[in-house]
């Protein structure tokens, strides 16, 4: 691993420049509706083990259909995830940042199924390792959310040379499906996610 | 969607779900071709065989496959035994039998009912015999389908070829061709149901068909429509339009007429599905008689002959519901409507019918987009259209298959009813009747 590191010398951020619900970091979040707004004031942890005991839990026949997982909570699922060949999260290395991830609410009041958009940015354009990412991306979040969300890892647009076929594999069910029954690539993948939690 | 007039519309209501179920994600549902048993293909690495009668498990084949079971397939046609193919992510097909003698239909179904005690004892015999193992490919198995007549099995895979085995004798399987064509996974293979003909679909996006010419199998024809991963082909079933809403002929004029006879010259059409979200129909051109073989020139042919080659264009795109990819379509041979089910969770059931008369060019916008660019003038004489809509069918999962399949259990309500089987991420396989729920007015 160490001998071809695609990119040898990546940009890394300091840990206290992540995003994270305690700071005040309002100014990050996007202007879309306020409820960016109120985040600070719900006390984290026992909001995010609620979500995951009760999987089903009532839609929310008020209007602006609100999830009870955010944008931030989903950053910190994924940005603790362990680069393949550095031994940086990927949160340090800016290949997933909290502006690029996007939860789209259920498309009809009688529907629970909301849509997790990740857009993951490889360190280099042609990093062979964009895959490994994304698929370590899609697992860790299949995991730890609950079944009502469907996951999409993208490659955002214009920082991979292959970015058309990475997305192509990563949005593939029965690839990822696969890919999970291949021993060797599970060991990869262990190994990311060992730093989570 | 706003149903016409006239449209009479359905309702999906839940009947059964087998059980008990899987806990983990289960691939696809067969239906027996003859018996009222389906066979579940689990990501358990087994294979189970639930009754359509009383909806609970008979059998659990195990112990054969090293990864996923993602596809199961019963030859059609055995007299005396049940012969079922497995499909697996270990790269192998599995053939598996059961003798059925002395189970015919009605001993089977009724012993089921009947005498519940002595069920779970099954001796070794009456389990289902691994006879087989056919290994070839390269890497993951992700369909295969038995010939409707049982001569041929078709298995394709991950590493872009398509095989096709031919049974000579029980458990002696020849390769009769490696078919590669495709540029990426091939996620489904299926039969017409009169012709040896073949129809491969793949992650490249394409549908490609092939059949035998002079001892080879070749592609025939190759279909470029869908804009990303085709999920799923099935053929519709042989002679339609005897039975599907074309059979009422009284008071047609002669221009449906002509449209009907221009079918049956065509053919079974076939039904594609995707990630690009839609669901198409497909429909071959009908061979011109020997005045158009101009290839008939006397050149000795080293190159295969071009008459083989058929051509299949698209006859229509299905109103589309679907909010994610499409994973399963399935064509009922009993009433010709259409069910799909996939990523979003929900059971779409679509039905065709004659267009309503409309003074030429007033209602050109929905069908034909693409491919339809030549819209000629003529429009199609028939239209698809909604009639049932089921969201969150299997709560919040996504659904890999769904499928027709004959009504069984005792709440059957008239001979050739069918139940919709479909199976979900969850692990469960369930069972819903299709009921008309009245005419809407508009």
């Amino acid at each position: 691993m160490d001998i071809d590191k695609d990119n040898a010398n990546p940009t890394i951020l300091n840990p206290s420049d992540l995003p994270s619900r305690r700071r005040e970091s309002t100014g990050r979040r996007r202007d879309d509706g306020g409820t960016g707004l109120f985040n600070d004031l719900i006390p984290r942890y026992n909001y995010l083990s609620d979500a995951f005991d009760d999987p089903v839990s009532p839609t929310d026949s008020d209007d602006d259909a609100r999830e009870d997982i955010d944008e931030q909570e989903i950053y910190d699922l994924i940005s603790t995830i362990c680069d393949p060949e550095h031994p940086l999260s990927l949160g340090s290395l800016s290949v997933v940042n909290l502006p690029d991830i996007h939860i789209l609410p259920p498309t009809s009041p009688l529907s629970s199924i909301s849509t997790v958009v990740v857009e993951i940015t490889p360190t280099i354009t042609h990093c062979s390792l964009a895959t490994v990412i994304g698929l370590g991306v899609r697992v860790r979040l299949e995991q730890a959310l609950p079944p009502r969300f469907r996951v999409d890892v993208r490659i955002k647009k214009g920082t991979h040379s292959t970015d058309a076929q990475v997305n192509k594999q990563l949005g593939d069910k029965e690839r990822v499906a696969a890919a999970l029954e291949n021993g060797t690539l599970m060991g990869v993948l262990r190994k990311m996610l060992a730093t989570c939690e | 969607m706003s149903a016409p007039p006239d449209s009479p519309t359905y309702t999906l209501s839940p009947l059964a779900t087998l059980t008990p179920p899987s806990n983990s994600r289960t691939w696809q549902s067969a239906p027996h071709p003859s018996l009222p048993i389906v066979a579940t293909a689990c990501s358990d690495r087994s294979v189970r065989v639930y009754s359509l009668t009383s909806f609970t498990l008979l059998h659990s084949i195990t112990g054969g496959h090293k990864r996923s079971v993602r596809s199961v397939s019963w030859k059609p046609g055995t007299q005396g035994q049940s012969v079922l193919a497995t499909g697996s992510f270990d790269s192998s097909a599995g053939i598996w039998r059961r003798d059925e003698r002395g189970t015919l239909e009605d001993d089977f179904t009724n012993r089921r009912i009947g005498s519940a005690e002595d069920d779970d004892q099954d001796d070794e015999a009456d389990d289902y015999q691994f006879s087989c193992i056919l290994d070839g490919h390269e890497s993951e198995i992700k369909s295969l389908s038995w010939s409707p007549s049982g001569q041929y099995l078709a298995t394709c895979s991950r590493d872009k070829s398509v095989w096709i085995w031919e049974e000579l004798e029980d458990d002696n399987f020849e390769t009769v061709a490696v078919l590669q064509e495709h540029d990426g996974d091939v996620k489904c293979v299926a039969w017409h149901p009169e012709e040896d003909l073949l129809v491969s679909t793949s992650y490249d996006d394409t549908v490609r068909l092939y059949r035998e010419d002079a001892d080879d199998w070749v592609q025939v024809s190759m279909i470029d429509g869908h804009d990303k991963t085709v999920w799923w082909a099935e053929f519709e079933g042989s002679d339609m339009s005897k039975r599907d809403f074309r059979a009422q002929r009284v008071g047609l004029d002669g221009e449906k007429l002509r449209d009907i006879e221009a079918l049956e010259r065509s053919g079974p059409r076939l039904a594609t599905c995707s990630d690009d979200c839609t669901v198409r129909v497909w429909r071959r051109k009908p061979k011109e008689r020997d005045e158009n073989a101009s290839s008939n020139t006397g050149i000795p042919s080293i190159i295969r002959s071009v008459a083989i080659d058929e051509d299949w264009y698209q006859e229509a795109i299905l109103p589309q519901q679907h909010e994610r990819a499409i994973y399963s379509v399935s064509w009922s041979h009993i009433t010709g409507m259409i069910v799909s089910a996939g990523s979003d969770g929900k059971i779409i059931v679509y039905k065709e019918r004659w267009r309503a008369q409309t003074p030429k060019g007033a209602n050109g916008v929905e069908m034909h987009d693409d491919q339809g660019a030549t819209i000629e003038d003529t429009q199609p004489l028939t239209e698809w259209v909604v009639v049932a809509e089921l969201i969150s069918a299997h709560d919040v999962f996504e659904i890999n298959h769904v499928s027709w399949a004959k009504r069984a259990d005792k709440g059957k309500r008239w001979d050739d009813e069918e139940v919709i089987v479909s199976t979900g991420d969850e692990g469960e396989a369930r069972v819903w009747t299709l009921d008309e729920t009245g005419v809407s007015q508009a």
